[in-house]
This record gives C-alpha cells, structure tokens and sequence, in this order.
C-alpha cells in the first residue's frame, strides 16, 4: 500500500492527498504462455453473425472458464478452437484465431491434425459401444500410435482418475459405467494421444454433483499437464475450477443478436469484483 | 423470474430482470437488520452520555443489562450471513455487500461493548465524586460528536455514499482531538488524591469513546469496500490533508 506523503507546495501547506483507492488486489495470473489468440474473432452461420468481435488469449496450463447465457456464443466460440465447427453448413469466421501463432483456419491446416492436439469433451458422456480399453486404444490406433499400447492405455486411465475404478474390468463394456465414469472415460480417450489442450463443453451438466467433483477434481490434475478451456452453464462451476473466467453475452443493439465478449479477467476479480455492470448483473442473478 | 409488478410480502416492488429476488430481498432485510444494530448503538450511547453526565449510577447499571440486546443482534446477523453464505452463494456485489455486513456488525458489537465499559467505569468514584465540570463538558462534546458520526456511517452505508463516508475521518480527527485535551485537564485536575482518581477514570471514558469513534470510521471502510471493491484504509495519511480542507 503506498502510504507515502505528498510534499508540501510553495505556501507550505501539505497539497491535497490523492483520494486514489489503495488497493489490495491479488496477483496478476502468473502464466503468460499463450495457446490461443482470438483476434476480433467472428463467426458466421450463412448470413448469421453469431459471434462478433472476440479478442482474447488463452493462456497455458491453465483452466480457462466460459460462461454466459444460452445463445451467447460461447459454446461456438469454443468449438471454433478445434474447427469443431466445420461440418456445420455456412460456418465461416472472421478476424483471427490462432494456436501458438499459426492460424488454426489457415490455408493446407489439417483440421484432424488440428483436433489431434485440441481434445474435446462433451456435454453428454459418448462412450463408444466397445470395451473400456477399445475406447481408450481407439485413438491411438486410429493414429497409428501402437507400440506400447497397454501402457499408453493405462497412462490416459491414470490420468483421468479411472484407473483404479476399472482395471479389473478392462474388457468389460464402456456402456456398463456410470455417468461421472463414462465421462472420466471420455477424458481419458482424449488424453490417450497425449494432446496439448482439452475443451470441455459443459462436461458436468449431465452428472450428479459426486461425479461432477471427481471431474472437477480431475481438471485440477489435468492442467500440469494440459490447457483447459470449459464452456459452462453453472457459475459456481467456473468459480470453483477456473483461474481465467470469459463472460459472454448476447448484444442486441442495432437489431442484431451476436454473441460478444463482455469481460474477461481471473475468476477471483470477476466474481468478487467485476468491472462491467452486465457481467454484475449476470453473476448476481439480476440479469433478465 | 419476476415481473416489474411483482411486490414482495412487505409491499415493496421486486427489482425488474431481478432472477433471484427471494435472495437479494433477504439480503436486503439482513442490511437493514444490521444496521438496525447502530440504532441499538445510538440508544445505549445516548444514554451512557447521560449517566457520564450525571454521575447516574442506575442509569448506568441499566446500559450494562441492555447490551444483551446488542449481543443477541450480533448473533442473528452472523446466523443470517452464514444462511446466506450456505444457500445463496452470494458474489459480486451481493458477496461485497455480505462480507461487509459481517465486519459492520462485529463493530457494532464492540461498540455496545465500549459503551458498557464507560457504565461500569461511572460507579467506580462513588455516588457523589469530586467532578470538574471541564472535563465533564469536553466528554459531553466528545460524545454528541461521536454520537453525531455513528449515525453519519449509518447513513453513508445504507446511501452507498463514499464522500460521506470519507469525511468520517475528519470527524473522527476532531474527536482525537478532545481525546488528548481531556487526557491534559485530567493531569491538571488538582492534587487532591479523589479528584486524581475520579479524572484518571475520564481517562478511561474517553477512551472507550474515541474507540466508539474508531469504529464508525472502520464501518466507513466497509462503505468504500462495498462501493469500489477496494479495501481501502482510512489511514492517518488521509488525515492532514482533510484537516487542510480538503473535500471528498
């Protein structure tokens, strides 16, 4: 806190001391490796601006939160990080969206090569109708990644805090899990071909609150070694897991209704403190 | 979700767009609860001051029985906050607001408890002490003005009016100020070893008071907390240059 006194002026009476707030913030979020840059980013679906103008970084091995009301466009956002989007029929962008400074929409980007490093996870758990161990080998087989396949399988199951639950029962059917397993089942699948980051869109909605924290606890772990990003209907959720927390909303001036990025700061400052009154609003259940 | 005409059960109308009325109506109630608390404040000290004045020993007993009403405010809003806290999940300005209710409230405490200290010094001298009228005329000062910034933080905290609450510190400056005038007419009161008795113990009034004081500023620091979301210190740095004339 700066307690310093201000000198005195010419008439020898002490200058007004600065009303400035001292502040006591927290500090800063200590990485700074960046993963993606979103540059006025801008998604269409044929003529529809369903996202306008997102400018952000996401920064590495760190679990980055979205959050936002339905139709905000932050599930698009982040389904565009993996060109997840592709298949969609008048899906094109704008502006730029980079991983590691290259352009993931660039020209000869392999979007198979792109989604090999950019996992994803989904709202509903979608195991594979095979064994527990056929879904985790999947992948690398697919990839042609075969030699020490049990380990690699074993590593990923590890990972995803499954292991324990499921190595008597390797061959047994994915379909026999629960809920919160078929889900860890999924992150293991994702993280068999070792990727660089994991998006999750709202990969606890379909769970019970005891699945949805061996998740949450999960994620804790997953972020030494990877970048997360989650897409997320439950604030809390955001509050509890990520360090970095984007709030979206949907702007509905000059009769359009484009997804934008309001505020976007460390979890702490935007639920305790955040600097836009519609970001105040949404947290505070005042948004209607 | 709430519609613009919607009134809660005391008749008062819910916020429009508000999603979480029942919450932030039962925020809204716990504040003014909390701050019903300086109320109670006011009422003890004005009549603390009246049995300082008069040397009135009953009146004083009276003021020492009645801080469990304090006490038991204190409890229902610590109760209230952490319901709160447990089923709401308050954040933002909500979680600003909740944090700072706890900290008025606990000061509220403190200060029902100085006024009980200041009671239980009044019998200490006797039924009829050796009073000197000065020192009795600076508490008597010292307690309107403190009185008058209890209620002044009452005010900047329900209006959410930060210069208001600034200007606590020049009030409080004043009533450092008689703090230390009082401590030199007790050290002047005389050689007779009653009257040095009896003044020792003013000391010890205007102390409880000046802390009664501390504390209005203290809830002031709750008003800029909840309007800035910056902790910020009333620190003695402020001080000399309001008392130039500066102005928040």
């Amino acid at each position: 806190m700066d307690t310093s006194q201000p000198e005195a002026d010419a008439s020898g009476a002490p200058p007004l001391a600065p009303l400035a707030i001292t502040t006591r913030e927290g500090p800063p979020t200590t990485a700074t490796e960046v993963v993606f840059e979103l540059r006025d980013l801008g998604v269409y679906y044929g003529r529809t601006l369903a996202v306008d103008g997102v400018s952000m970084k996401v920064y590495k091995n760190v679990i980055t939160a979205m959050i936002g009301p339905s139709g905000c466009g932050k599930s698009t956002v982040v389904r565009t990080l993996n060109r997840m989007n592709d298949s969609v029929p008048g899906f094109r962008v704008t502006g730029e969206a980079l991983y590691h400074d290259n352009d993931i929409y660039g020209p000869g980007v392999d979007p198979v090569e792109v989604r090999r490093r950019i996992g994803m996870v989904f709202q509903r758990p979608n195991p594979f109708p095979k064994s527990i161990y056929d879904n985790v080998a999947w992948a690398p087989r697919i990839l042609g990644m075969k030699s020490g396949l049990d380990e690699r399988v074993e590593k990923a199951l590890r990972g995803a805090a499954l292991w324990d639950e499921v190595k008597d029962r390797l061959k047994g059917s994915a379909l026999g899990l629960s809920g919160g397993q078929q889900q860890r089942l999924c992150i293991a699948r994702s993280i068999a071909i070792e990727p660089d980051v994991l998006l999750l869109d709202e990969p606890c909605s379909a769970l019970d609150p005891i699945a949805t924290a061996s998740v949450e606890e999960l994620m804790q772990d997953l972020k030494r070694t990877y970048t997360l990003v989650i897409v997320t209907h439950n604030m809390q959720q955001a509050a509890r897991v990520a360090e970095r927390t984007a709030f979206f909303s949907l702007d509905v001036s000059n009769g359009r209704r484009a997804g934008v990025l309001i505020e976007y700061d460390d979890t702490e400052k935007l639920f305790t403190r955040p600097n836009d009154k519609r970001t105040e609003d949404y947290v505070t259940g005042r948004f209607g | 979700m709430s519609t613009a005409n919607e009134n809660t059960a005391d008749g008062t109308p819910v916020e429009a767009g508000d999603l979480r009325p029942h919450f932030h109506q039962e925020l809204a109630a716990l504040e003014v609860q909390a701050l019903g608390g300086l109320d109670l404040v006011l009422e003890q000290l004005d009549r603390t001051l009246e049995a300082l004045a008069h040397q009135d020993v009953s009146l004083a007993r009276m003021v020492i029985a009645d801080d469990d009403r304090i006490d038991g405010r204190y409890l229902e809003i610590h109760q209230g906050i952490l319901s709160l806290l447990a089923r709401q999940t308050p954040v933002a300005g909500d979680l600003r607001l909740v944090a700072s209710l706890l900290h008025l409230i606990m000061h509220v405490e403190r200060m029902g408890d100085q006024c009980v200290n200041i009671a239980k010094l009044i019998p200490l001298s006797g039924h009829e002490p050796p009073v000197r009228r000065d020192v009795l005329e600076l508490l008597g000062t010292m307690g309107s003005l403190t009185r008058a910034e209890v209620a002044h933080c009452k005010v900047a905290f329900q209006e959410r009016d930060l210069p208001a609450a600034i200007d606590l510190i020049r009030q409080d400056g004043e009533i450092n100020t008689l703090n230390r005038e009082i401590f030199k007419a007790a050290l002047a009161a005389g050689e007779d070893p009653d009257t040095r008795e009896w003044a020792t113990y003013m000391v010890l009034v205007a102390r409880a008071i000046e802390r009664i004081a501390d504390n209005a500023v203290d809830i002031g620091e709750q008003v800029a907390f909840v309007v800035t979301g910056l902790f910020q210190e009333f620190s003695d740095t402020y001080r000399p240059a309001i008392r130039t004339g500066m102005q928040a």
